[in-house]
């Protein structure tokens, strides 16, 4: 994880923001894939308004709700509300750890350690990205280069990874196969269409491949 | 406020809603429920086409690495990660080892 973070902190000085934002980014949002996009476009100028990259970034980081659909009866709180302070760290690290660590810990105390866990990468992560965004103003071009295929190749690897299960493999390859719509739309549409367009294709090819 | 600044606040607020939407629709909804499926989709969907332009259309620094020493890249890293069990980091160094390598071939 501290390695992503690190290479965004590059890639966001690359696209001539501040490291504030890099940090307010990893709080904020705390979804690489949703934090990639955006500064994507922001390297691009806003080249399509900022309204098709919000939406981008949001469709890329759709996982948060079923994640925290599957997490919620793990973390079995007794009232919803005692929730709310757990909820800003539902992303992948601290759920994947949940999701393994949980069912060993008491009921009462697992709030507590989910809101534990998500604080510690959340500092983590800022730190490997201020990190980066400094580390990257004293490389060269080619090291700098090294860096920001990090994340493109690090992403690559978890969906290679997928394709041996059939519901990521149809989601990763329409969406592969949906990227050319970036030769007929703008950039800045391109991303939001092709994850819309593959995702709803792979998940009706699923329908049809569940009522057969 | 930037149009970055602006960009940030509205994806977090967005973010936020929809982990607040998950953590409010379970005991409603099973992880088989089609409207799960389909966020599921779309979000590996839209993240393999991110990667796929960010690999064959980089902008920036990454434009000026051969198209080919990206390939080579993220082919030594989908090999090595099958490899070695995925484990990510080795594959993910491996990738990188190859993409700089052949950069300095061509």
């Amino acid at each position: 994880m501290a390695a992503t973070f690190l290479a965004f902190g590059a890639a966001v000085r690359e696209a001539g923001l501040s490291p504030g934002w890099a940090l307010l980014a990893c709080w904020g949002i705390y979804g690489m894939p949703g934090q990639l996009v955006l500064v994507q476009a922001a390297a691009t100028g806003w080249a399509g308004g900022i309204g098709a990259a919000v939406m981008g970034a949001v469709a890329v980081n759709a996982r948060f709700l079923p994640m925290a659909v599957s997490l919620t009866p793990v973390l079995s709180a007794r009232r919803r509300r005692a929730l709310l302070p757990a909820v800003p760290f539902i992303a992948v690290t601290p759920w994947a750890a949940a999701m393994r660590a949980l069912p060993a810990v008491d009921r009462p105390a697992r709030v507590s350690w989910f809101i534990g866990f998500g604080l510690t990468s959340w500092v983590v992560a800022g730190a490997a990205s201020l990190s980066g965004f400094y580390v990257a103003g004293a490389l060269g071009a080619d090291a700098r280069a090294a860096l920001l295929f990090v994340n493109p190749l690090y992403y690559a690897l978890l969906l290679a990874a997928d394709l041996d299960r059939p519901a990521p493999r149809r989601a990763v390859l329409c969406g592969a196969a949906a990227a050319s719509l970036a030769f007929v739309l703008p950039a800045s549409i391109a991303l939001l269409a092709a994850g819309l367009a593959g995702g709803t294709v792979a998940f009706l090819l699923g329908r049809g491949h569940d009522g057969r | 406020m930037t149009a970055a600044d602006l960009a940030l606040a509205l994806t977090a607020l967005a973010c936020l809603g929809l982990r607040l939407a998950g953590v409010w629709l379970a005991g409603g909804l099973t992880s088989e429920h089609p409207a799960i499926a389909w966020a599921t989709a779309v979000a590996q969907a839209t993240l393999a086409a991110f990667v796929t332009l960010a690999i064959v259309a980089p902008a920036g620094a990454l434009a000026e690495v051969p198209l080919a020493a990206r390939l080579a890249g993220l082919a030594v890293g989908i090999a090595a990660c099958l490899a070695m069990h995925r484990r990510m980091l080795p594959a993910l160094m491996a990738g990188l080892a190859a993409m700089v390598v052949v950069r300095a071939l061509l």
